[in-house]
């Protein structure tokens, strides 16, 4: 980051410059699918890239361009693109990165839906994935292949909350000339700026914490424009010709934006996960209050802990910042100012008191949902992992007692006295 | 495209076009630690509108190797020989900041082979404080840092682009910081040792134009005025909201300051 505006400044003001007409103060929503061309000629210049500005909503938008703007000054990238949820970020990320034939090592430990795409979608379109834990910098520098195209992972494992170290496992990375690709949805940019940290692309689902709201879908990519495409033979797709705009070479012509481009010209153009402007303003809207959400969610978070730690109905309790996670040092190191707001637990009872917990929460919501600013609940071994063998569990780091807490932005001592009510319940179990 | 000018290869961005040469090309020059990049849009704007343009990276700068040079007059030099190279005769040139030097000795110097200078955001000479050349040699990331949050106005820190999505401070800290170790340091150095720029301003006689920006806090206005006056141009535009990196931040207004002033084959 440059002599720059700091973090609540940012998430207020960047990106967005009110227009001279109107004067709007409030980023406006450009509910529109395409744009006026001034004549031919503008319009052969937006189409070449030789201008600024929208030609048609799929792949740009004024209110999503502010989004975007706005996260990459966040996360200190060189430019970012805004999809339509966080699992459409990263598939415009793997599209423009990888081609039939190449390989990703991926962290073993993260949402199911990251762990489908890569084992079973990305290889019906032959492209394979090596799962690794996350806490294991060896397993990766092992796993890493001539034709390995990207490292990824999340910083803050979900549901399990192992840590990656994105500092060591960037370097290992970016020595082997692959990129590392962060999944950065719990920590979001005010716990830990991954591009700072050895991550060459952050990718966030801004439904969660980002927006804060739960009113909005929406993803994002962000470039951090420090990885140098054209150091290897591996990655054609950026550094030998498009196949749009003339042939362009986009590692030559845009330099370290040639990803993010390569993202908007295939990505967004090709196939079209586009983000809408009113999803758009609805997060722009989170996004002010982002800095102070999340220090109302880390102090929550820690009252939480507090409270579950000595309840008499929790039989254990996981998260990063207690020092009896494996990762506790890492967690420390990386995210000084907290490991995010999702607490794993156990409650005593097994399957069906975990079961009736969830069954008796009233001021929590029982969803599938993590970072909105109200409390969330689920018990996996119920609901979203339901069919799973108790073998599949555990190997996805999951026990049949566990509940996942986001926890949300209520007085604590609300939801203090819901959660001893839901957890006396479970005990008549 | 990619030449190999003595033993060292040399990248020049044709603007996203194959170069062929077609009358007088459009001779882009980059600043101090800059490269071709800073000339992105200004290359694919006049690329696609037919005219020749060649925006190179100097020795150790953007994708080209060797060794940085360190005055002004042999950066020109090392331009005549890249011209020579390509069997370009005549030149229109567009010199940002540091490449605007060169510009002005180039066609002090070399007045058969330039026919036309454009001068954005620079001066008659560009003094360098010294701690930023220390921190250059010493703290280059740093001085890279400095650079780019002085060398932007208020658009520039608003974050705010005109290509959507993207961010001027943080895209030209790592274009800067793509180039070789020591570039940065040559360049500046190169800069504070140029002390010829009034005479040679007196001395041009190829038609001239000053684009300036009103924020630029690098090359000043009133700096950038100086040099319009030794170089008796009444072609000067004056972009507001603007900084120091004018190219990237304002492109639209220079490339439309630009356009009239050229000639097509």
């Amino acid at each position: 980051m440059t002599g720059d505006y700091k973090f609540n400044t940012l998430s207020l003001h960047a990106g967005f410059t009110p227009d001279e007409r109107h004067g709007s103060a409030a980023v406006p929503i450009h509910q529109t699918t395409s744009y006026v061309f001034k004549d031919t000629e503008h319009a052969a210049a937006l189409y070449n890239l030789e201008v600024g500005g929208h030609l048609y909503s799929r792949i740009s938008n004024p209110t999503v361009a502010v989004l975007e703007q706005r996260v990459a000054a966040l996360d200190c990238g060189i430019g970012a693109v805004a999809t339509s949820s966080g699992m459409a970020a990263l598939f415009v990320t793997v599209l423009a990165l990888c081609s039939a034939g190449d390989h990703i090592v991926s962290s073993s430990q993260m949402y199911g839906a990251n762990i489908n795409l890569f084992q079973h979608t990305l290889s019906r379109y032959g492209i394979e994935t090596t799962f690794v834990a996350p806490n294991d910098p060896n397993a990766f520098a092992a796993a890493i292949q001539p034709n390995t195209k990207m490292v990824f992972g999340e910083v803050i494992g979900n549901p399990g909350l192992d840590i990656m170290d994105i500092t060591v496992i960037g370097k290992i990375a970016n020595d082997a000339g692959v990129p590392l690709v962060i999944d950065a949805t719990f920590n979001t940019p005010y716990l830990l700026k991954p591009i700072q940290n050895g991550a060459n692309i952050v990718i966030h689902s801004l439904t969660k914490w980002m927006g804060g709201h739960g009113i909005a879908l929406g993803g994002i990519v962000v470039d951090g424009g420090n990885f140098d495409w054209g150091q290897n033979n591996r990655f054609p797709t950026l550094t030998e010709s498009h196949f749009g705009f003339q042939g362009v070479n986009l590692y030559e012509e845009f330099g370290p934006a040639a990803f993010i481009t390569r993202v908007r010209t295939e990505g967004m153009y090709n196939v079209g996960p586009c983000l809408s402007p009113t999803n758009a303003f609805h997060l722009i809207q989170g996004i002010e209050t982002l800095g102070l959400r999340m220090e109302r969610h880390m102090s929550n978070t820690k009252k939480m802990l507090d409270f579950l730690l000595h309840h008499e109905g929790i039989s254990w309790v996981k998260h990063p910042t207690l020092p009896d996670h494996p990762d506790y040092e890492v967690a420390k190191r990386l995210m000084p100012k907290g490991a995010g707001s999702v607490i794993a637990c156990g409650v005593k009872g097994g399957r069906e008191a975990g079961q009736a917990f969830i069954e008796n929460v009233k001021v929590a919501s029982h969803l599938a949902n993590v970072g909105d600013a109200k409390t969330l609940v689920i018990h996996p071994g119920s609901t979203t992992q339901s069919h799973l063998s108790p073998a599949a569990m555990k190997s996805a780091g999951l026990t049949d007692d566990m509940l996942r807490i986001s926890v949300g932005l209520e007085d604590f001592e609300d939801l203090q006295a819901d959660f001893e009510q839901a957890l006396r319940s479970a005990a008549k179990i | 495209m990619k030449i190999n000018l003595n033993g060292e290869i040399v990248f020049a961005s044709t603007g996203g076009r194959n170069f062929e040469l077609k009358g007088e090309p459009i001779w882009f020059i980059h600043g101090s630690g800059q490269s071709h990049l800073s000339f992105m849009l200004q290359g694919r704007f006049f690329a696609n509108r037919g005219w020749s343009v060649i925006a190179a990276d100097m020795p150790s700068h953007g994708l080209s190797s060797g060794v940085p040079l360190d005055t002004i007059e042999a950066m020109s030099d090392w331009h005549i020989a890249l011209m020579d190279s390509l069997g370009v005769e005549k030149v229109q040139i567009v010199g940002h900041s540091q490449g605007g030097l060169i510009g002005l000795d180039l066609a002090h110097r070399y007045t058969d082979r330039v026919s036309r200078l454009s001068l954005v955001a620079t001066a008659l000479s560009i003094p360098v404080n010294d701690n930023l050349i220390d921190m250059a040699k010493n703290k280059e990331p740093a001085a890279i840092k400095a650079m780019i949050d002085w060398g932007h106005g208020s658009e520039g820190h608003s974050h705010d682009h005109t290509m959507p999505g993207q961010n001027h401070l943080n895209y030209g800290v790592q274009m800067m910081a793509a180039n070789k170790s020591g570039a940065l340091h040559a360049d500046l150095k190169a800069c504070v040792n140029y002390d010829n720029g009034q005479s040679a301003a007196a001395m041009i006689t190829c038609p001239t134009q000053l684009i300036i920006g009103q924020q630029d806090k690098m090359t000043p206005l009133k700096f950038g005025l100086k040099a319009a006056e030794a170089l008796k141009t009444v072609n000067v535009t004056i972009v507001e909201n603007a900084g120091h990196m004018l190219p990237s931040e304002h492109p639209e207004e220079v490339n439309r300051a630009l356009r009239p002033f050229f000639t097509k084959s």
